[in-house]
C-alpha cells in the first residue's frame, strides 16, 4: 500500500512510519523537518520512504507540494494517517487568538484539505482508500488546560464520521483513533505530577503505548478493517 | 475539446453502470441529462482536472456542458 503520513519524523508518527515500512508498505512522510530517527528509517528503507518537508500552517500549497510533487498524480494512494498536530494548552481565560488560529490551521484546516485531495486522488484512480485520524482522549474526558486542543480533535472526529458517511459508497473509509496520553513530545509540557494524575485515571494505570496506537493505525489502513468505518477506536489504557 | 469531455463523461457514467451517451452539446445538463449526482460530479471534476489542469468547480457550481467548456477555455 501507499500511505501518506503527516508528522512522520517524531513520536507516534515515527512509530507508525516504522510499522508500515517494516510491513513492506510505501510511506509518503510529511513533517516540518526531517529528524535523525527518520533519516535512519530512510537509510533502512530507501525505496519505500519518500519525504517532503512541509509546514501545515500553510494550507494553500497542499495540493502542489504533497499531491503533485511528493506523491504524483500517477501513483494511487491507499491511505492517509492524519497524525501531525500541535498543542496549545492553557486555561480558557488566558486564550489568545493567534496561537489558537495556528493550532486550528495545523490540526484541523490542513488535515481537511489533505482529505479533500486524498478523496480526489482516490476518485481518479478508482481505488479503495482508508483515512485514519489520530484523535485524543481529551475530547471525551476533558482535562484542565486542554479545552482548545481537545476541540481540534473533536472537530476531526466529527469530520471523520461525516467523511465515512459521505464517501463510503466510493470505497473511502474513515476512522479516528482516540489515543490516550503517550510519553511523546506532545505531552512533554505536562509535569510529572500532571502525568501521574492522568495515568491514575486509566484502567491499566500507565501511559498509552505508541506501539499499540501504531498497530491500530496499521489495522485500520489494511483490508482486515474493510468493514470498519465511521468509528472512534479507543486506544487509551482504558481511560475511565 | 468536446470529444475529450464526452469521453470523460462516459468514463464517469460507465463507472456507475450507465451506458455511454452518443453526443453532448452546450445545453446538455450534467445532472438531469447525464444522470450525475454530486459524487459523480466530483469524479467528473477530478478527471477533467487531470486532462485539462482546470478545476471547473473551483468557483462554484457548474450545471451545463457549455459552462464546463467555458471554464476550460478560460484557463487554456
Amino acid at each position: 500500500m501507499n500511505i501518506l503520513l503527516t508528522g512522520a519524523s517524531r513520536g507516534l508518527g515515527l512509530k507508525i512510519a516504522e510499522h508500515l515500512l517494516s510491513s513492506g508498505h510505501t510511506v509518503y512522510g510529511v513533517s516540518r523537518s526531517k529528524s535523525d530517527q527518520l533519516n535512519a528509517l530512510q537509510e533502512a528503507y530507501p525505496d519505500q520512504l519518500q519525504f517532503a518537508a512541509y509546514d501545515l500552517t500553510d494550507a494553500s500549497n497542499i495540493k502542489t507540494a504533497l499531491f503533485d510533487e511528493l506523491i504524483g498524480s500517477d501513483i494511487p494512494l491507499h491511505g492517509f494517517v492524519n497524525n501531525a498536530a500541535m498543542a496549545y494548552d492553557d486555561i480558557i481565560t488566558n486564550l489568545k487568538v493567534e496561537p489558537l488560529q495556528e493550532m486550528y490551521q495545523v490540526n484541523v484546516i490542513s488535515p481537511f484539505m489533505i482529505v479533500r485531495n486524498v478523496i480526489r486522488h482516490a476518485l481518479l484512480h478508482r481505488n479503495p482508500c482508508s483515512i485514519v485520524h489520530v484523535s485524543s482522549i481529551s475530547v471525551h474526558t476533558g482535562y484542565k488546560g486542554l479545552a482548545m486542543y481537545a476541540s481540534t480533535k473533536g472537530a476531526l472526529e466529527a469530520f471523520s464520521k461525516n467523511t465515512a458517511r459521505e464517501w463510503g459508497s466510493r470505497g473511502v473509509r474513515s476512522n479516528a483513533i482516540v489515543a490516550g496520553f503517550m510519553e511523546t513530545d506532545m505531552s512533554s509540557t505536562l509535569s510529572a505530577e500532571q502525568k501521574e494524575r492522568i495515568y491514575r485515571r486509566t484502567a491499566l494505570k500507565e501511559a498509552t503505548r505508541p506501539e499499540s496506537v501504531a498497530e491500530m493505525a496499521a489495522f485500520l489502513l489494511s483490508d482486515k478493517a474493510a468493514s470498519v468505518t465511521g468509528q472512534n477506536l479507543f486506544v487509551d489504557s482504558g481511560t475511565i | 475539446m468536446v470529444q475529450e469531455l464526452q469521453n470523460i463523461v462516459n468514463t464517469v457514467r460507465g463507472n456507475k453502470g450507465l451506458d455511454p451517451v452518443a453526443a453532448i452539446g452546450d445545453e446538455t445538463r450534467l445532472r438531469e441529462d447525464l444522470g450525475m449526482d454530486s459524487l459523480d460530479l466530483a469524479e467528473l471534476t477530478v478527471r477533467i482536472e487531470s486532462v485539462f489542469q482546470v478545476d471547473v468547480f473551483e468557483d462554484g457550481v457548474v450545471n451545463t456542458v457549455e459552462e464546463i467548456l467555458a471554464k476550460i477555455g478560460e484557463k487554456k
